[in-house]
């Protein structure tokens, strides 16, 4: 059985929005995105938002989430993602090395089928929002390996179309441009400016020990069970250049550096890591908080 | 129901009040965003049995009872429970998932709470696969504390106890946490389905670091906010104050006139409409709603032994002075002194805000409008000592 991290991080956009709003920030810059909720909530509440990451398929969801105001997907183009189309040929086999191991004969079809649906959405809204909505469908699969007595048998297209439902709800415009790129951190933040520059910035050679449940639906995306996630960190300034602690150490040190233009800049770690990330705000800004609403959500926030 | 478990250490007075208080901010809150009056009872009492079971600390219970009784909280002036504009159903859906940061935003403005409420509060409506809100945490990064009060929340908002348990159990691993699950079931199987009352833990409070008067205070705003009508509680309890100061009010009888004063306006949460213009001869036909919002605060109010004794006061602030109001014909002395102050100054504001807001063509002053009424809807007294307050303010 694979093992799951039992700890994700925890981004909390509704008390992040507290902290921005009480520095007065309208837009924001993550460029360690991730799954990008976070920013749904930012925009849903008014902000501007720019989000970044190296991993496609979070970029991909981003442009559903965060970049789509107005497209949603139609209870018959939710049919033409979950189910085989009549007509159509499809790589049934593109999974097959994930079947018996992580997955069933008929979830690793159906991967497969999805993978070919989803890649012929009409836009790149409706695509996010697929992907999004069938990321849970994994989830849930693997989490059911983990509790098979407590978690319901569903059909997969019935899970499909539900969580594709639950994703679309949270599309919304908030009249201001928003945007999505796939790129390093440094791009991202030359790249766009705003008020407020976001960090939750990677554990030292956590790329090495991703989540399964996000470099499987990165290999998903891109038709390659065998993808390794870590050719989307490669030579990336949190990839092998950060291995050692010298070199995490200069990568944080060169980020904000580079963020001087940003007014605030909220960096999130946890009590734990807090001295790896302290010493390297106060050289770079003159004024910085704390805030510890627990010990593994701690917010270092540092202003001009 | 019977209580089944002690508060721990006993509590003092000040954390009694200040308890007593708390779980009636959140039946107000309650009351406003629709639910059943006993529901956060009911929903506290399941949490903490529930959290007993999980063996989680005495502080997370204490801690987890609050944020069950103040879960609501937020949806006091929440544009999706409030009047105000006309919203779309999607709109409705989209501001109610503010509620619970809204609530947890206001718990942590009150100091006395346990640690962690505010966060039990904020995440009570998270999904275990991501797909609730606020922040769609997921997994482990949703306390269990805020997953056992999502389950008791479910619980008992369905009436037959089986179909409950089915519906939670087919919810595990999406809605909620599977491990969450078999705590309820246990409960479930332990209890039959019955939810048995738990002593309050007002020893939990810390009361010294805020009165009970600061939350009522808070609770006035809140709801002026809800009611569209911002500012009004403060401007009626300061008048109704001044009125009763003039009158030689003793102290009891002026602390009923400001508490009185700041809560009768939760009688309108649920209304369609504040009562934007008090002074309306048609008040005397039972054609408006003034009465039945009386009766409907005097309900609430009356169920917190702290402030009982402003129920009759609240209940009374529509009568008549010449015994024709509602509802229940009182006249002259009948209706309590606190009451006649609130009245008085109520009915001022309204004509006064009217006047400013140049929403009627009436040009006399306000003040001359409420002394026609004097000796009929108010009393001639109470009247007096407005024109002598309006006159000496002006």
């Amino acid at each position: 059985m694979i093992e799951l991290h039992e700890r994700t991080r925890r981004i909390s956009a509704s008390r992040l929005e507290e902290i921005l709003r009480g520095y007065g920030c309208t837009s924001v810059v993550d460029p360690f995105m991730g799954l990008p909720t976070h920013l749904n909530y930012f925009k849903r509440h008014g902000f501007a938002v720019h989000g970044g990451d190296l991993v496609e398929w979070f970029v991909r969801a981003g442009e559903g989430l965060v970049v789509n105001d107005f497209t949603v997907l139609r209870d018959n183009e939710v049919a033409e993602i979950v189910e085989m189309l009549p007509g159509r040929i499809y790589a049934l086999d593109l999974f097959k090395a994930w079947e018996g191991v992580f997955f069933t004969e008929e979830q690793c079809i159906y991967l497969g089928v999805w993978h070919d649906n989803v890649r012929n959405l009409r836009s790149d809204g409706q695509t996010g929002l697929a992907i999004f909505g069938l990321w849970n469908v994994l989830c849930y699969w693997l989490q059911k390996a983990q509790y098979p007595d407590d978690m319901r048998d569903l059909p997969p297209s019935e899970l499909a179309w539900n969580y594709i439902r639950k994703t679309e709800r949270w599309v919304t415009s908030n009249l201001r441009r928003n945007t999505v790129r796939q790129a390093d951190v440094l791009t991202t933040i030359s790249a766009q400016t705003a008020d407020a520059l976001f960090l939750a910035p990677p554990a030292r050679n956590s790329f090495r020990s991703a989540d399964a449940r996000i470099w499987m639906w990165e290999a998903w995306w891109q038709g390659n069970p065998y993808y390794n996630i870590e050719h989307s960190y490669r030579d990336s300034l949190f990839g092998q250049r950060s291995a050692d602690e010298q070199g995490y150490a200069r990568a944080i040190a060169g980020v904000l550096s580079n963020a001087r233009d940003y007014p605030v800049v909220i960096l999130q770690t946890s009590e734990q890591r807090l001295h790896e990330f302290e010493p390297h705000m106060r050289n770079a800004r003159p004024h910085v908080e704390i805030l510890a609403p627990h010990s593994h959500e701690v917010y270092l926030i540092g202003t001009k | 129901m019977s209580l089944t478990e002690g508060s721990g250490p006993s509590s003092s007075p000040g954390s009694v009040a200040l308890g007593e208080v708390l779980t009636f901010f959140g039946m107000v809150a309650d009351y406003a965003a629709g639910c059943a009056p006993e529901e956060g009872e009911r929903v506290s009492s399941l949490a903490v049995a529930m959290a007993k079971i999980a063996d989680l600390s005495q502080e997370d219970r204490d801690a987890l009872y609050f944020a069950a009784r103040l879960r609501n909280i937020g949806a006091l002036g929440n544009a999706a429970f409030a009047k105000g504009e006309a919203l779309s159903d999607r709109e409705i859906v989209m501001l109610g998932w503010d509620v619970p940061a809204d609530g947890a935003r206001l718990c942590e403005s009150i100091g006395a709470l346990p640690e962690g409420t505010a966060d039990m509060v904020r995440w009570q409506a998270e999904c275990w696969d991501g797909t609730g809100y606020p922040d769609q945490l997921r997994w482990a990064g949703i306390p269990a504390t805020a997953q056992l009060l999502n389950i008791a929340q479910a619980y008992v908002r369905t009436t037959d106890p089986e179909e409950s348990l089915s519906a939670i159990t087919l919810e595990s691993g999406c809605s909620f946490a599977p491990e969450q699950v078999r705590t309820f079931i246990m409960w479930f199987h332990t209890y039959g389905g019955e939810i048995e009352s738990v002593a309050p833990p007002y020893a939990a409070l810390e009361s010294e670091r805020t009165t009970p008067v600061e939350i009522i205070e808070r609770l006035s705003e809140l709801v002026d906010a809800h009611n569209a009508t911002p500012q009004r509680a403060a401007r009626v309890a300061r008048r109704a104050e001044e009125i009763g100061k003039h009158l030689r009010f003793d102290a009891e009888t002026l602390r009923q006139v400001r508490l009185a004063s700041l809560l009768f306006g939760i009688g309108e949460l649920r209304a369609l409409q504040a009562e934007s213009m008090q002074f309306d001869p048609l008040a005397r036909l039972g054609i408006d709603t003034r009465a039945e919002n009386a009766v409907t605060a005097a309900r609430l109010i009356a169920q917190c032994p702290q402030l009982a004794d402003l129920a009759p006061v609240v209940r009374a602030r529509a009568e008549w002075y010449d015994g024709t109001g509602r509802p229940d014909g009182l006249r002259h002395d009948a209706i309590p002194q606190a009451a006649h102050a609130l009245a008085v100054s109520l009915s001022f504001d309204a004509v006064d805000e009217a006047y400013r807001s140049r929403i009627t063509e009436e040009r006399a002053l306000p003040l001359v409008r409420l002394e026609t009424a004097a000796g009929t809807q108010f009393d001639p007294a109470v009247v007096r000592a407005l024109a002598d307050v309006v006159k000496a303010r002006a």
